[in-house]
């Protein structure tokens, strides 16, 4: 952990009009760490995603490794009916030939390379968008809800995937996710947003955690407590899984 | 002896070359415009080119000259606008108005152009001198060039913004040029078609070659070709119709537009 962070933040703040929507944020991801933001609606996860990135102007001090290769996946992506585009052109813009038909291979949408992205359903977007993220050989994926739009069935797939090409890429991940189950199995650290941040640490720690349990109330972070518990079993033990319903 | 013609000794050939220029260099910028919804800023630029023009010739330089100064100094100001408690669409109309008001009210109160102003409103494309040609077309290969050089940049940003910026790939001078090559292309559509219908011209030729693009490459290209084919087209309605060349040539390109959706619709 000594190793200086990909990107960080120290006394990160964010006014809207009068509201405080940031307050005194300290960040950092380092190298290969897939950290998770949670928090409920109105929290400031996509706008700390955004100051972090430069997109809003934030109060305090923010450190970008020099030169750091960012994949960022954005919560909306509006599609431009009057901008004629194919998924494998929206690749190419950004990425080299080569390395962008391997991440549309890798995302597994080879086939959708020639289609326009206005023809493209919400969950094969989603795959598009992580394909072009990954396709510029980041150090750091910066990904916001990149599961909208995707039905219940593909979420897992996709989570699945990133979990994967963390591994394959041995990129950072920062991830803002509303399906807690996934982002407490996936995640080597999870924050909690509220504003400030509530709490942060592994996931068994996190949903322990007395804020934790008043952000969400305590039904939701018993219940996540229980499948954290059951998810660090599964990892020591080969019998079967049965009793793992959640996910 | 019999003197050497060149095309550029008949007023027609002036204008069909001149506007054709224009409309082809506008092919890749309108479409740029178009897919950043930028229309209602290339109009504000038009609306304040008439104060330029009545600034310049207060000052006794060339009317183009202030229009062209003008026109950049307001997009670049402009482009900063945000939206506030108005949309930022609105105030720049405001601002745009207010400066077509003052161009008005300055142009009317030198005896001497007074006649001009309708020239200014709605261009004068048959008054192109065999030198107005030669600048026109040399502005436009100017701007050809950087549009080639800067196209990836710009195409990043319309596609989305934010990612382009997020990745570090956002370049202030790639949009400054873009703002900059705007406002010129609208000061000089201002000689052909006029402060009023300037923008048409940058517009309606890539919304005519969107239902046949499927790339934004074929889109500016087969843009710019439908604005380069407008000049001829509109200049013979002009002829044939005996009426104003500019409008005609907006004309021309509004029924490329109208059969271009047409047949989009029967394709379908």
């Amino acid at each position: 952990m000594s190793d200086p962070p990909l990107l960080s933040a120290t006394g990160l703040s964010l006014r809207v009009g009068a509201a405080d929507i940031l307050k005194d944020v300290d960040f950092a991801i380092r190298a290969g760490e897939i950290v998770t933001l949670i928090g409920p609606n109105g929290s400031g996860k996509t706008s700390l995603l955004k100051a972090l990135l430069g997109l809003l102007p934030a109060g305090g001090r923010i450190a970008r490794k020099p030169g750091l290769r960012i994949g960022y996946v954005p919560q909306n992506f509006p599609r431009d009916r009057s901008l004629p585009l194919t998924a494998g052109r929206f690749l190419r813009l950004f990425a080299a030939d080569a390395p962008a038909q391997a991440a549309l291979e890798r995302a597994g949408i080879a086939a959708l390379s020639g289609r326009q992205l206005v023809a493209l359903s919400g969950g094969e977007m989603a795959r598009v968008l992580l394909a072009r993220a990954i396709a510029t050989g980041p150090e750091l994926l910066i990904l916001d809800e990149p599961l909208a739009g995707v039905d219940v069935a593909g979420e897992a797939a996709l989570y699945h995937l990133i979990a994967e090409l963390r591994g394959e890429i041995g990129c950072g991940v920062l991830l803002v996710s509303h399906d807690l189950h996934v982002v407490m199995a996936q995640a080597d650290r999870v924050v909690c947003l509220n504003g400030h941040v509530c709490c942060e640490g592994k996931a068994e720690q996190v949903v322990r955690d007395p804020a934790f349990a008043q952000m969400f109330g305590p039904r939701v972070a018993g219940e996540l407590a229980l499948y954290v518990h059951r998810h660090d079993h599964s990892h020591d033990h080969d019998h079967d899984h049965e009793d793992h319903a959640l996910g | 002896m019999t003197m050497r013609t060149t095309p550029l000794d008949d007023f027609l050939w002036r204008a069909t070359l001149g506007a054709g220029i224009l409309g082809a260099a506008a092919g890749p910028l309108g479409s740029l415009v178009l897919w950043r919804r930028m229309a209602y800023l290339g109009e504000s630029i038009g609306h304040i080119g008439l104060l330029g023009a009545g600034a310049g010739l207060l000052l006794g330089i060339d009317p183009l000259i202030g229009v062209t100064l003008l026109a950049i100094l307001s997009a670049l100001i402009m482009a900063r606008a945000r939206d506030g408690l108005i949309p930022v669409g609105t105030s720049i109309g405001v601002v745009g108005h207010v400066g077509l008001a003052l161009g008005f009210v300055l142009l009317s109160s030198m005896e001497t152009v007074r006649t001009d102003l309708i020239g200014y409103l709605f261009g004068d494309v048959l008054a192109l001198s065999g030198i107005d040609v030669g600048e026109i077309a040399a502005i436009c290969t100017v701007i050809a060039v950087l549009s080639a050089v800067f196209w990836r940049r710009w195409l990043m940003a319309a596609v989305n913004a934010d990612i382009a910026k997020a990745e570090g790939r956002a370049s202030p001078l790639a949009e400054t040029v873009f703002l900059v090559l705007v406002a010129v292309l609208v000061a000089l559509g201002l000689r052909v078609v006029g402060a009023l219908l300037i923008v048409a011209l940058i517009i309606i030729p890539p919304a005519a070659a969107r239902p046949f693009a499927r790339s934004p490459e074929q889109m500016a290209a087969l843009a710019g070709l439908i604005g380069a084919a407008s000049a001829p087209l509109g200049l013979a309605l002009a002829y044939w119709k005996d009426i104003p060349a500019g409008p005609a040539i907006v004309l021309a390109a509004a029924a490329l537009f109208g059969l271009s959706s047409l047949s989009a619709r029967l394709a379908r």
